[in-house]
């Protein structure tokens, strides 16, 4: 048997079922206990979509031990790969976390100079220059031109 | 109303400026977006839909329209001069576009592709013009059990024919409808996966989904390997297309127009099979067969007229039935639902002037194509040229304050880079991210469709299976499931064979 990668996905989707059938539908969906007949219950969908999906997951594994390819393309790491992708999943969250306190438009200027120093930027001085123009343009169209309210953090407010 | 009045009270809507610009800037961007390598169309019709909240329905959706199209054909630009399709749709185009630049004749390629494009995209609207209103008054006979099946047909054949592997397309898919299931129960009103956070009470967001589903994980590969997109323009050459060249292949230009209107109005199956089908169809009937792939124009004219043949037909499927027909018109609903508007056979009856505002507002943008299309041939070298360390930042920007826009919710920015992790790990596994969105969008039609159907035979199935229509979209899904098993196995006994020969 060839180890293909399918039979790892199909074994995840089907962990994924089973936990939506037996944990997240009984405790995540609230049924009206006056509902009569099962095919109209608000849990009936979801239950029929999780059976889907175990039966999904076992296709890709049996599909799996038969294959003689895995058709996975791979994804070559280069240096420093894990640890870039790591450190973008801090800066989502930071990026979240600083809106409400520094302003959309501040957090968004140091979001955009953090990627391009995590993407080895070879242009330095365009990417600040542009990381400030390009969020205070987007306040200008959000909020001056569409009226919406952009959060505006806690030090520097803007006009 | 008579069609004229219909046509009259579009006419109305669309003969301002505001209209016409929105449909040349649209065309402007598109054809920018689909030029730069690692942007696709999809991605700039995402982009630029928060930009048209504020603004009135028919200019915002023809601001979308023309972004799609000039995104087709400046898809082509980069897979003609740097041999790498700026959308999935353009790769058929390399084939000859790229001999033809290693020939000397890049600005005849281009120019054929410009001028297919132009032509398929005035067929494929007229066919949008002519079929659409047909197929919608027939719809209005549909009940929810016709609905249902119709829903399941698409769903069927967009995760059939999304990627390589059907398993993987209908894991998407189900994924999407899981995905729809969060919010309030459309029945009872009691709540599914909410975890008593009001902020799903109303279900995901469906820009922050699509945002985080098709921008955001170019991004995340982008960091993986940023060095991935990395190639080198060629210079134009100075032979140009000619008339003649045009009408040698005019024929060729109509046959790829045909084929792209007639699988663009198939729910799921978009422009690149259909740029494939048109290019082999041309190469099979044409006396110069044998300069296929050596850098032959009647191939890059058949390759393009395929592609572009779809842009117009892909909306037959949304305008008359409410179903998108491939993941770019998904988008591009999300624009309708904005402005509170439903697509379907009822948009026939109770708007007509937007739908005849689109179909003039079509009818424009293809000259705006041409306009535009002439000028950035010309001006690509500095398109591709936006550095990369740029252009990610940019994008990143874009999408957290077109997120946040929405609804002015940050929780929404949150389900945006949930979801472009989500779509970073489908395209790792392989898993079509298509059929996810078009199955999340679907979701609450087919299960509200199913449940009314439901109730109205007291609980009993039969009512699925009540009528013609019924019987035909069951047939159709059983057919199609059948076919693309069939060929799936065919797929994979070659592969064994090859695979013992190795051995």
């Amino acid at each position: 048997m060839l180890k293909n990668s399918d039979f790892v996905t199909g074994l995840v989707t089907l962990m994924l079922s089973l936990f939506l059938y037996f944990v997240a539908i009984p405790f995540g969906v609230t049924s009206p206990s006056n509902v009569n007949n099962i095919v109209l219950s608000p849990v009936f969908w979801p239950q029929v979509l999780s059976a889907l999906l175990g039966l999904t997951g076992i296709g890709l594994m049996f599909s799996a031990r038969n294959a003689v390819k895995d058709d996975v393309t791979e994804f070559v790491a280069t240096e420093g790969s894990y640890k870039r992708i790591a450190l973008l999943a801090i800066l989502m969250i930071a990026y979240i976390a600083a809106i409400p306190k520094l302003g959309l438009v501040w957090t968004s200027m140091i979001a955009f100079v953090a990627l391009a120093v995590l993407i080895k930027s070879a242009h330095p001085i365009t990417a600040v220059i542009t990381g400030i123009i390009i969020p205070l343009v987007l306040y200008l169209f959000f909020a001056h031109v569409a009226g919406m309210a952009i959060p505006q953090g806690d030090f520097v407010r803007l006009p | 109303m008579t069609m004229l009045e219909n046509l009259a009270a579009g006419f109305e809507l669309v003969a301002n400026w505001e209209s016409v610009f929105a449909l040349a800037g649209g065309v402007l961007i598109g054809v920018i977006a689909g030029a730069i390598p690692g942007l696709s169309a999809t991605m700039a019709v995402a982009l630029t839909l928060p930009f048209t909240f504020t603004m009135q329905p028919i200019t915002g959706i023809l601001l979308l329209l023309g972004v799609y199209k000039g995104g087709i054909f400046g898809g082509s630009i980069p897979a003609i001069l740097i041999k790498t399709p700026g959308t999935p749709a353009s790769s058929a185009t390399i084939l000859d576009g790229h001999p033809m630049v290693k020939n000397g004749q890049a600005g005849k390629a281009l120019g054929m592709a410009l001028w297919a494009s132009c032509t398929a995209d005035l067929i494929s609207n007229l066919a949008l013009i002519l079929f659409a209103g047909w197929l919608a008054a027939f719809a209005l006979s549909f009940g929810p059990p016709e609905f249902f099946t119709l829903i399941l047909f698409s769903l069927t054949i967009i995760a059939g024919v999304s990627g390589d592997n059907l398993l993987k397309g209908i894991l998407s898919a189900i994924l999407g409808l899981v995905l729809a299931t969060i919010g309030l129960d459309l029945v009872y009103g009691t709540s599914r996966f909410t975890l008593g956070d009001p902020n799903l009470m109303g279900g995901l967001n469906f820009i922050a989904v699509l945002i985080g589903l098709f921008a955001i994980p170019e991004i995340l590969s982008m960091v993986w390997n940023p060095k991935s997109i990395e190639a080198k323009t060629q210079s134009l050459g100075k032979e140009w297309v000619t008339l003649a060249e045009y009408k040698r292949c005019f024929k060729t230009i109509v046959r790829g127009s045909f084929i792209g209107v007639f699988l663009g109005s198939i729910p799921g199956i978009g422009a690149a099979p259909s740029a494939f089908l048109s290019y082999s169809e041309a190469r099979r009937k044409s006396p110069n067969k044998e300069n296929f792939g050596k850098g032959e124009i009647e191939g890059v004219a058949a390759s393009e007229s395929g592609n572009n043949g779809v842009a117009g037909a892909t909306l037959i499927p949304l305008l008359a039935l409410g179903i998108p027909g491939d993941v770019i018109t998904a988008v591009i609903i999300g624009a309708f639902m904005v402005h509170n508007l439903q697509p379907g056979p009822m948009m026939f009856l109770n708007s007509p002037d937007i739908i005849y505002g689109l179909f003039m507002g079509l009818i424009i943008s293809s000259v705006f194509l041409f306009l535009i299309g002439s000028v950035a041939i010309r001006a690509f070298r500095y398109v591709a040229d936006i550095p990369r360390g740029i252009l990610f930042p940019c994008i990143m920007v874009l999408c957290v304050y077109g997120c946040y826009a929405v609804n002015n919710n940050i929780f929404d920015v949150g389900v945006m880079f949930a979801m472009g992790w989500l779509g970073y790990i489908m395209l790792r596994k392989g898993i079509p991210a298509a059929p996810f969105l078009i199955a999340f969008i679907l979701g609450p039609l087919l299960e509200d469709n199913f449940r009314q159907a439901m109730l109205m035979s007291g609980g009993s199935p039969e009512v699925l299976v009540r009528g013609p229509i019924t019987w035909f979209f069951w047939a159709l899904t059983v057919v199609t499931l059948v076919a693309i098993i069939r060929s799936g196995m065919k797929k994979r006994k070659v592969e064994m064979i090859s695979h013992r020969n190795q051995e």
